[in-house]
C-alpha cells in the first residue's frame, strides 16, 4: 500500500505532506470561513454546510495539486471516513431548534448524520464509488488500513480516508490521506507518526 | 468463498422475533398505528410495544442501555441463540445506528429544562459507538466490535463489511445488522423536511406523501464454511451479493435517474455472479417519500429493463426503521426465500404514473424464491444493495 | 425598503444557518438558489417558508409555486412589501 498524499486541518493550521498551506486561529468563531477565504475557494454551498462537511471540503481542497488525475474515474475510488463524536455538534443545534426555539430546522436536520460530509464531497467531485462512515473510539490506523485492503480487493484503485472530528468541547480536526494499492510499505506506523506531528506541530 | 447466514433475529412493530414477524407478514398485518408515548402519540408510527423497562424484563437483558441498545440486544440475542464462543472462531459484532442513545439524552434534557436537574451519567449512553459496545457486552466477548453510521444504509453496510472481513480472513463469524429507536429528534426532523405522512404511508403509490417512522433492530450471523464446520450451525441462506455506491447528487434527495441506486444494484448483481433475470424478488427501500419511490422505480427499470422482478416495500408494515431497516429487511428477505413467499406492498392503490410499476399487492405463498435483492438507501447518497440466495 | 433588505439578509443568514456569512456578502439581486447563487435548494426553501411566517406573518401554502418569490433578496423584499399593503 502506498500513501499518495496526506493533509491536515486543525488548531496548528492547514498542511499538505507536512508543508503548511494556511494559518488558522481556531479560537475565532469563523475560523473555517477564514480558511475558505485563504484558499480562495469559490463554492457558495460551503456556507450552509455543517462543521464536519466544512472541515472535509477545506482539507480536500488543499490537496488539489497533489491529486493524481485518474482519482475517481470509473468509480475507482472508495471513501472511508470515521470519527468519535458522530454529528454531535449539529445534533445539539437541531435539538435546540425544536425544543428551545420550537421550530425544528430542516436545514440543520439534514446534517445530523456524519456521513453527509461524505455526500457533500462526493457531490462536489462527482464521485460515485462506495463510501462508508464509522464511529471509533479514536483514530485507529490499523482499522483504516484494513478497510483500504478490503476496498483494493474489490478492484478499487484508490481509497480516500479521513478522520473528521468536531466534538462538543470545541476540538476540531480533519486528517485526510489518499492511499493506493501497491506492494510497498506498511503504513500504520507512518500514519500515526504523521498525525501526531500535525497535532503537536 | 461462500458467506453463510447461520442466525437471524429481529424486533419491530410487527413482531418481537422472527416467528412473530413472519406471522404478521403472512397475515398482512401492519404494525403502524398512532403512537403511545408522549413524543409519538400524535403520529402514525411503527412502535415496539414495550417500554424500556419491559424490554429488559421480558427479554432478560442484563446490561442497561438506551432504547436503541435494548432493541439491538433483543434482536442480536435472537440471532446468536444457540451459538457459542470458541477460541478458534474469531467473532465480531458490527452494528449500524443513526439514533444511538438519543432517546435517553432527550429524556434527561427534557427533565433538565423542566426541573433544572438531570442525571449526567445517563448521557454516557448517548454515543452511537456506546450502543454497539453495550450490545457486545450483553452477548459475550468479541475480537472485533465496530459501529457504522451511514443513515438508512447503516445495517446493510454492516452486513457488507462483515462479509468482507470473513472473505479477507480477518474474522470467521460476525453478527451484523442495525438498530434504531423512535425519538423526538427524528420525528421533528422528518416532519420539518415535509416527507412525513400523518396517515398510514403508501409506498410506491401515486398519492404517497411521505414516510411513517418505525423502530426496531435486525441482525444476522454470518459465517464462512470453515467456521460452520466448527460451530455446527445449520445455514439459513447465503449472502451472495453486496455493494455500496454514492449518488453524489444531494444531501437527502436522490438523483432523478436514481444513479446511485442503479450502481449499487448493478454492482451487487456482479458480486453475486447472477444475471438480472435470476432475481425473484426485490425488497425495496420504498420509504413512501415522493422522491425515493420514484427514483428507485426509475432505477429498477434501468437495471432490469422490461423485466422488473416482483417487488415490494415492507415499510408499510414496520415503518421506516432508519439505520435498522437493512437488518430487518435482510431477515424478511431470508424469510421470503425459506418460506417461499413474496410479501406484499401494503396500502397500495395506484401505480406511479411516470413508471407504471406495480408492486406485489397480496401475499403470494408457494412462490419459487431463490434469489432476493434488498435495497437500503441512506441520506448523503449512500446507496447499498444486498443479495441473498437459497442454500 | 433597503432597511427591510438588510434585515432580511440577517434573517436569512440566521434561519438557514449560513454560519459567518455577513449581510455585506449577500447581493440584493444575486440568485439565492442553484449553482450560480448561494447554492440553496428545496430544503432551504422550507426554511424560507418558516422565516416568512415567523417574522412577517405571511403563510405560503404552495412551496413550489413560491420559488420566484425566493429568487433573490430583491424579490423577497418586494413580496413582503406587497403583502404589507
Amino acid at each position: 500500500m502506498k500513501l499518495v498524499y496526506n493533509a491536515y486541518l486543525g488548531p496548528k493550521g492547514g498542511f499538505v505532506n507536512g508543508e503548511r498551506k494556511c494559518v488558522v486561529d481556531f479560537s475565532v468563531k469563523q475560523h473555517l470561513k477564514s480558511v475558505y477565504e485563504a484558499l480562495k475557494l469559490d463554492y457558495p454551498k460551503f456556507h450552509k454546510m455543517d462543521v464536519l462537511s466544512k472541515l472535509l471540503i477545506l482539507t480536500e481542497e488543499m490537496t488539489q495539486d497533489f491529486k493524481p488525475t485518474d482519482v475517481g474515474l470509473d468509480d475507482n475510488l472508495s471513501l472511508i471516513m470515521a470519527n468519535h463524536s458522530s454529528s454531535a455538534l449539529t445534533d445539539q443545534r437541531f435539538i435546540e431548534s425544536y425544543t428551545v426555539q420550537q421550530n425544528p430546522s430542516p436545514s440543520l436536520f439534514v446534517y445530523t448524520l456524519p456521513n453527509i460530509a461524505l455526500g457533500e464531497l462526493s457531490i462536489r467531485r462527482k464521485w460515485f464509488g462506495e463510501n462508508s462512515f464509522f464511529i471509533c473510539e479514536q483514530f485507529d490506523a490499523e482499522f483504516f488500513i484494513r478497510q483500504c485492503r478490503h476496498a483494493f480487493l474489490l478492484g478499487n484503485r484508490y481509497t480516500l480516508c479521513a478522520w473528521i472530528e468536531a466534538d462538543v468541547r470545541g476540538n476540531e480536526e480533519c486528517f485526510l490521506f489518499l492511499v493506493t494499492d501497491s506492494d510497498e510499505e506498511k503504513l500504520e506506523e507512518l500514519l500515526i507518526h504523521i498525525l501526531n506531528t500535525y497535532r503537536n506541530e | 468463498m461462500d458467506i453463510f447466514v447461520s442466525g437471524y433475529g429481529v424486533i419491530s412493530a410487527i413482531g418481537n422475533n422472527v416467528h412473530e414477524t413472519l406471522q404478521s407478514l403472512l397475515d398482512e398485518r401492519s404494525g403502524i398505528k398512532k403512537g403511545t408515548q408522549p413524543h409519538t402519540q400524535r403520529f402514525m408510527v411503527g412502535e415496539v410495544p414495550f417500554s424500556n423497562e419491559e424490554l429488559s424484563a421480558t427479554f432478560n437483558l442484563k446490561t442497561p442501555g438506551s432504547r436503541t441498545t435494548l432493541l439491538g440486544m433483543v434482536a442480536a440475542k435472537e440471532a446468536f441463540h444457540g451459538h457459542d464462543f470458541f477460541s478458534e472462531v474469531r467473532t465480531g459484532l458490527i452494528s449500524g445506528t443513526s439514533v444511538g442513545g438519543m432517546d435517553v439524552s432527550e429524556q434527561e434534557y427534557r427533565r433538565f429544562l423542566v426541573d433544572g436537574v438531570c442525571d449526567l451519567n445517563r448521557f454516557s449512553h448517548h454515543s452511537s459507538g456506546t450502543s454497539t459496545e453495550e450490545i457486545a457486552k450483553e452477548l459475550g466477548h468479541f475480537e472485533f466490535v465496530n459501529t457504522i453510521s451511514t443513515a438508512c444504509s447503516s445495517a446493510a453496510n454492516a452486513i457488507m463489511m462483515g462479509a468482507r472481513m470473513i472473505r479477507k480472513g480477518t474474522l470467521d463469524r460476525v453478527i451484523v445488522g442495525g438498530t434504531d429507536s423512535l425519538t423526538s429528534f427524528t420525528i421533528s426532523g422528518f416532519r420539518s423536511l415535509m416527507i412525513f405522512d400523518e396517515e398510514w404511508c403508501r409506498p410506491f403509490d401515486a398519492s404517497r406523501k411521505g414516510l411513517n417512522l418505525g423502530e426496531g433492530a435486525g441482525y444476522l450471523v454470518l459465517e464462512s464454511e470453515h467456521s460452520l464446520r466448527k460451530t455446527h450451525k445449520k445455514p439459513l441462506a447465503k449472502l451472495t451479493g453486496w455493494s455500496n455506491a454514492s449518488d453524489a447528487f444531494h444531501q437527502t434527495a436522490s438523483s432523478p435517474e436514481g444513479h446511485g441506486a442503479v450502481l449499487s444494484m448493478s454492482k451487487a448483481l456482479k458480486v453475486s455472479g447472477l444475471t438480472a433475470d435470476k432475481i425473484d424478488y426485490i425488497n425495496a427501500h420504498g420509504t413512501a417519500t415522493p422522491n425515493n419511490d420514484l427514483t428507485e422505480s426509475v432505477a429498477f427499470k434501468t437495471v432490469f429493463e422490461t423485466k422488473v422482478p416482483p417487488f415490494s416495500s415492507t415499510k408499510a408494515y414496520t415503518g421506516h426503521t432508519l439505520a435498522a431497516c437493512g437488518g430487518i429487511e435482510a431477515v424478511i428477505s431470508i424469510l421470503s426465500i425459506n418460506e417461499s413467499v413474496l410479501f406484499p406492498n401494503l396500502n397500495h392503490t395506484d401505480c406511479i404514473a411516470e413508471t407504471g410499476l406495480l408492486p406485489i399487492k397480496r401475499c403470494r405463498q408457494n412462490s419459487d424464491v431463490t434469489h432476493v435483492m434488498s435495497n437500503s438507501f441512506g441520506f448523503g447518497g449512500n446507496n447499498s444493495t444486498l443479495v441473498f440466495s437459497k442454500i | 425598503m433597503s432597511e427591510l433588505k438588510e434585515k432580511l439578509k440577517a434573517q436569512i443568514i440566521e434561519q438557514l444557518n449560513l454560519d459567518y456569512l455577513t449581510v455585506a456578502e449577500i447581493n440584493d439581486d444575486a440568485p439565492l438558489f442553484g449553482e450560480e447563487g448561494l447554492g440553496l435548494d428545496s430544503i432551504d426553501a422550507l426554511e424560507f417558508i418558516v422565516l416568512l411566517d415567523n417574522h412577517y406573518g405571511i403563510k405560503i401554502d404552495d412551496p413550489a409555486g413560491a420559488r420566484e418569490v425566493f429568487h433573490s433578496v430583491n424579490s423577497l423584499a418586494a413580496f413582503i412589501e406587497s403583502k404589507a399593503q
